[in-house]
């Protein structure tokens, strides 16, 4: 375990973008690259669609990409030596749209993880457009396996143990999550998202990166309020509520070990009544 | 299950927040467009006076432009009222007295008098206003600002066509004490924002005479209904005057046709809005 690096320093673009428009985002996502490359950032994260926008609607087959598309490789090949996780349209080989997260290594995508829980009730409308993933998977990184979960994914916590039990200490959450306020503090929208993240984090022992949007679509808006948490759920970081902001903290991935040897609960799992280990 | 009393607590919100997020609503759409900045009509309630109170906020007050347009029988009390908030809030105001435009039209009409008179008058002056404003926002390069309330919006208590036409309108997910409470919160004049609501489309007329129930009661029966999901017999069970309920929930029935502008004759597989939902954004 020793030889592979624990510590890395991850970026949260909580950004705004231009709905329907995936050239101006691609500019806009190559100013957040620069500016976190200029701040040593290892691992950059964006929210949920962030070269698309969300509320796409019919708009949803105009900007579909495929996961080899020339505007993936161009970020991919700015970002140099940092990983990045894009949202994006994805159209598969059938043609299938799905709702996807990308992440940049080393010049191309490396790896892709299709939306697997498509909300579609309130305001949401998913599951009109896009077709759900169909596989749970970890994602290479050099600091280990990580989990990448869309939004609402998280919302179902098996998924999130899931990618625990197959080694993953750092899961990654980009989201578009919009916002809700009433008479209290914080959006609460806000609120119920950072006990999922914090209760997640801690239930499965480890780091969890939460990257939301922030802007309006459609009269709706997006909260931001992105946030890191350690693996016994404490929060670490979190950027401000409703404005641009690129959020930077170190984060060392052995703390999730530390923690599992004092609260064994992954080790303690019952996977032999709640279902088999994904793939490696 | 909630009760009566706690009904108007829920309904109070943290207003610097609320504030933050319709200022970013009005700033955003102002920029998307690429837009000078905003038109709105001041009637001299509150309603108006909040919206223009958050767009001076959102985008400076040189880029808010009032239009305070009475007709001869609306009370002096408006465009007083009108030029005050204007006045505080630092923004351009400019009267524009509608009576040349409308009166001409009732004149070549037979005169049906008494009640039908009076709300096709209404609803003229309210259309009169619409024209006025949008074309005002065409020669400055802006956006109409919206001032219609949740409550409003629900209960159909607009013209279609008239007040509820805009390019934007932060108030429409507020109930009316939520815009008092904004109000009292953004210190608009006290007098605007004590008086009791009126459309002023004709003489002595206020809002609560014409809904038949107080707002008080519309917005807490309406937050049961609309946001909670409760059957009126559940929200009478609560307290609430059985007549009342009764009547906001045929108010509400009745005018969902005016949520919902521009019903279009579905021929093809790709009709406008129902085919085609395409994000206006």
């Amino acid at each position: 375990m020793s030889d592979i690096p624990s510590r890395l320093t991850v970026g949260l673009a909580q950004s705004d973008c231009r709905l329907g428009e995936v050239e101006a985002n691609v500019e806009r996502h190559l100013a957040w690259i620069e500016r976190a490359r200029q701040r040593e950032v290892d691992l950059l994260v964006f929210p949920e669609l962030s070269l698309t926008g969300y509320r796409l609607l019919h708009l949803t087959p105009r900007v579909a990409l495929a996961a080899n598309a020339a505007a993936l490789d161009r970020l991919a090949a700015a970002a140099g030596p940092m990983a990045v996780v894009v949202g994006f349209v994805e159209e598969d080989r059938l043609g299938r749209l799905h709702n996807s997260a990308a992440l940049l290594r080393h010049g191309h995508p490396a790896f892709v993880h299709r939306k697997l829980y498509l909300p579609t009730y309130g305001i949401f409308q998913e599951q009109r457009f896009l077709s759900t993933g169909r596989r749970l998977e970890l994602a290479p990184l050099p600091w280990g396996r990580a989990g990448v979960l869309i939004c609402e994914d998280m919302w179902h916590p098996e998924l999130a143990r899931r990618l625990a039990l197959g080694g993953a200490k750092l899961l990654l959450v980009p989201s578009a999550a919009p916002g809700r306020i009433g008479g209290g503090d914080v959006p609460e929208s806000a609120e119920s998202w950072e006990v999922l993240t914090r209760s997640t984090a801690l239930l499965n022992t480890c780091w969890v990166v939460y990257c939301n949007r922030v802007g309006w679509e459609e009269g709706s808006f997006y909260t931001g309020g992105s946030h890191i948490v350690r693996p016994g759920g404490e929060l670490a970081e979190r950027a401000p509520y409703l404005e641009e902001h690129l959020l930077i903290a170190e984060i060392d991935l052995r703390d999730a070990d530390r923690l599992r040897w004092k609260l064994p609960l992954l080790a303690d799992d019952r996977g032999d009544i709640t279902g088999p280990e994904p793939a490696p | 299950m909630i009760r009566r009393e706690q009904v108007a607590g829920r309904l109070a919100l943290n207003a610097p927040l609320a504030v933050a997020v319709l200022t970013g609503f009005i700033r955003d759409a102002v920029e998307t467009t690429a837009t000078e900045g905003v038109v709105v009509g001041l009637s001299g309630g509150v309603d108006s006076a909040l919206a223009a109170a958050l767009a001076a906020r959102a985008l400076g007050p040189r880029r808010v432009h009032a239009f305070v347009l009475p007709y001869r029988i609306s009370h002096p009390d408006s465009a007083a009222d009108a030029q005050a908030v204007a006045e505080q809030l630092g923004i351009d105001w400019r009267v524009i007295d509608i009576s040349p435009m409308v009166d001409p039209y009732f004149a070549l009409e037979i005169p049906d008098g008494g009640a039908a008179a009076e709300r096709r008058r209404g609803n003229k002056l309210a259309r009169e206003r619409m024209t006025i404003l949008f074309d005002q926002a065409k020669k400055l390069g802006c956006l109409v600002l919206g001032t219609s309330n949740k409550t409003e919006i629900l209960l159909g208590y607009s013209t279609v066509f008239g007040d509820n036409a805009s390019s934007l309108n932060p108030l429409g997910d507020l109930y009316k004490q939520q815009v008092w409470q904004l109000a009292a919160h953004l210190e608009l004049p006290p007098r605007v924002v004590a008086k009791k609501p009126s459309a002023d489309l004709w003489p002595g007329q206020t809002d609560e005479d014409e809904l038949g129930v107080t707002y008080a009661v519309a917005d807490e029966v309406l937050y049961l209904l609309f946001d909670l999901g409760l059957r009126p017999a559940e929200v009478v069970d609560r307290g609430y005057e059985e007549a009342a309920v009764r009547r906001i929930v045929q108010l509400e029935q009745t005018n969902r046709y005016k949520r919902r502008l521009m019903l279009i004759a579905r021929l093809s597989g790709s009709a406008i809005n129902l085919d085609q939902e395409i994000p206006r954004d």
